[in-house]
């Protein structure tokens, strides 16, 4: 009875590898029957698979290099060690490019020591190495945004719509009284979004007064409990929340609902960043103002297509739209996302 | 491997073969995973892959040699991969490049590299101390006790980590002889040899010496067949679990060290997790968790087990959500054949 036990574990063991080898194992045996349309194989790194936009940046490209590539997609698990150690196995299988979603944007140097040694062609995407890590190999671009730019979009946006709406200055004093809802502190990108989304507010001419600035460590729950505690310290006197990203947003907008809000008159403006499905139904139906667009779509295409070109020994902007800024990198421009070209958005996550 | 199994299948008869096969299952199973993998990639079988997973197997042999002895005291330690982290972190902001802007000195001078490395494995071998005191002094289970020093370890890292000038940033730009003792390898008649590979090689060399060769080895083993025993025997309990936990924790500090130097950077998260590998191999490679049962070759061998899954998995291109359910498979698997030999000799 036991050996029969064991046997079985061991079956299912063997039966769970069998079962799921087929998949990879198809097109390769495929291009061994016809050379003629052989695809340059490019090893890909995610840093972390279930990472909710890199989710979105990894179907891009999957979509992208359809036909134009075979892709070798690694999860580095948000662990370096793991992703160094994939680039010497994708190295090992011989692929033409790498594309890498550095986990640590540190450890660029290591990466490209790899490539150089292999004398491959790497596109970062997503986490930018420093500019000098990417000057130091003429065979390394970069594929990203600038992070300042959601800040100054965010920031143009909440002009705009305070401008269109003279309403919104409940006590008419002129000034807008604002509240910021922070990610974590120290991250470039929550940084940047702070200072430039208030900067451009300034900048539009609008007299501005902080009511609160505190982190919600771009976490849902915890920009709810601040907005709550807001509201019961602030009341009415709060004018707009802004928020640096939409997971913080959706706390607030549900705590603004459990106080009353955005039902008759009572309306406050909210506004995030990273237009994810669920703060683009927020939008929709009015609860949101507007969120900024984290491009998925461009941001995989525009790697895949450097990626593949450089495979194919051509120069990387080959046949693109795209272009180079100083520091050898392709900026995907962020897009403000309201009411008025929502589809676009949705659009982003097909 | 083959050869073995051919040789070791024709001295015996047929069931006694059916007895060796049941307790090798591990073994046999993992055989046919590599021809698995083989099949499906035939390039799989390179000397440059070989390396790869030698190379990539060195540290975690180092921590998993680490961890097994004290397995074999019937204890166990969650804060391996936070210390890994500690030593990480502490030795990569001591040996960035003088010519890095952002290093967390400004003005230290280039330090030998040893003095970093013999300070770190000094600093978790003092924490290795405290897990040891904790456990046989203060009688707390080694579950609990390194659940706790995990989180203080981590909380510790934490601070060291993110403070001024730079803040919360990962620690790069190490010197690159810093980065050499990792990443560089020694040129033996033709072969490339990472010095990673000789670090482990060397590690395991001591510690087969230590727990086959001297008292205190032979300490460990009775302490975890039958502590009440071994007391009466005259073995000194307490000393025998710090020391063999202050062990532990310098060949992490060591691991540590290496692992910096290997990625080119660290983070307070480096390290994260490590020690459930480890477990996992030393479990894999047969250490028991009863205690008293384990070997260094099954250690080694038990993470080039998983070096092998991992690499191999990943290189035919298997998904990786996937791969996290045939690993877990593996270790059930492993632990439930081990479990059924131990049962037997009872």
């Amino acid at each position: 009875m036991k050996k029969v036990l064991a046997l079985l574990l061991a079956l299912t063991l063997v039966f769970s590898l069998a079962a799921c080898a087929p998949k990879p194992a198809a097109p390769a045996a495929g291009e061994q029957a016809a050379p003629a349309a052989e695809t340059p194989k490019i090893g890909v790194t995610i840093y972390k698979f279930d990472d909710n936009f890199m989710s979105f940046v990894r179907r891009a490209i999957e979509k992208s290099a359809e036909g134009k590539a075979e892709l070798i997609l690694n999860d580095s698990q948000n662990n370096q060690a793991t992703q160094n150690e994939q680039v010497d196995m994708m190295i090992s299988k011989g692929v033409k490019s790498l594309a890498i979603n550095l986990v640590d944007p540190q450890a660029a140097p290591a990466i490209i020591t790899k490539a150089k040694a292999a004398n491959l062609p790497v596109v970062f995407f997503n986490k930018e190495p420093n500019a000098d890590v990417l000057k130091s190999y003429d065979k390394c671009w970069y594929v990203g945004t600038a992070s300042a730019e959601a800040g100054v979009i965010q920031g143009k946006m909440i002009a705009d719509a305070w401008k269109a709406n003279a309403k919104w200055d409940k006590n008419g004093d002129g000034k807008m009284q604002y509240v910021l809802l922070k990610g974590e502190p120290g991250h470039p990108d929550a940084e940047a979004r702070t200072k430039y989304a208030v900067e451009e507010v300034k900048n539009a001419g609008i007299t501005v007064e902080e009511l609160e600035l505190q982190t919600g460590m771009w976490d849902s729950v915890k920009g709810k409990e601040l907005v709550d505690a807001w509201l019961a310290k602030h009341g009415d006197k709060i004018e707009f929340v802004i928020c640096n990203n939409d997971a913080m947003a959706l706390g607030a907008v549900s705590s603004l609902k459990g106080n009353g809000y955005f039902t008759g008159d009572k309306f406050m403006p909210v506004v995030g960043v990273d237009a994810i499905p669920d703060a683009l139904e927020q939008v929709k139906s009015g609860l949101m103002v507007g969120t900024v667009l984290n491009d998925a779509k461009n941001q995989g295409g525009a790697t895949s297509d450097l990626a593949i070109n450089v495979a194919n020994g051509k120069d990387p902007l080959d046949g693109t739209q795209w272009k180079f800024d100083n520091n050898k990198a392709v900026r995907v421009p962020y897009v403000a996302v309201t009411k008025d070209n929502i589809a676009f958005a949705e659009e982003a996550y097909k | 491997m083959l050869s073995k199994v051919s040789n070791r299948l024709k001295s015996l008869t047929g069931k006694d073969a059916a007895a060796w096969a049941m307790n090798n299952a591990i073994f046999l199973v993992l055989l046919v995973l590599l021809l698995v993998i083989i099949a499906i990639s035939p390039d799989f079988v390179s000397i440059n892959n070989f390396r790869n997973i030698l190379t990539q197997a060195s540290t975690r042999i180092i921590i998993a040699l680490g961890i097994g002895g004290l397995i074999i005291t019937q204890g166990t330690d969650l804060s391996a991969g936070r210390m890994v982290g500690l030593a990480a972190v502490i030795s990569a902001s001591l040996l960035q490049a003088a010519e890095y802007p952002y290093r967390m000195y400004p003005d230290l001078p280039m330090l030998p590299i040893f003095v970093p490395i013999l300070l770190v494995a000094a600093i978790t071998g003092f924490f290795g101390l405290i897990n040891g005191f904790i456990i046989s002094k203060l009688k707390v289970t080694p579950f609990i006790a390194t659940l706790g020093t995990m989180i203080i370890i981590y909380g510790v890292n934490s601070i060291y980590f993110d403070r001024p000038p730079y803040g919360a940033q990962p620690i790069g730009g190490l010197s690159q002889s810093y980065m050499d003792i990792a990443q560089g390898s020694i040129n033996l008649g033709g072969f490339m040899i990472p010095f990673l590979v000789i670090y482990a090689a060397l590690v395991t060399l001591f510690i087969w010496v230590l727990w086959n060769k001297t008292r205190f080895g032979k300490n460990i083993y009775a302490v975890g067949g039958n502590p009440e025993a071994a007391v009466v025997s005259g073995v000194n309990l307490v000393r025998t679990i710090l020391t063999v936990y202050v062990i532990a924790g310098v060949l992490y500090g060591f691991a540590g060290a290496l692992e910096a130097a290997r990625v080119g950077s660290a983070t307070n998260n480096t390290g994260n997790m490590y020690e459930l590998d480890a477990i996992a191999a030393c479990v894999v490679g047969g250490v028991s968790f009863s205690g008293g049962i384990g070997t260094v070759s099954g250690v080694v061998t038990g993470v080039l087990i998983f070096q092998v899954i991992n690499y191999g998995l990943a290189f035919i291109g298997v998904n990786p959500y996937l791969q996290y359910i045939i690993k877990g498979l593996i270790i059930i698997t492993a632990v439930a054949i081990d479990t059924r030999k131990y049962i037997k000799k009872k």
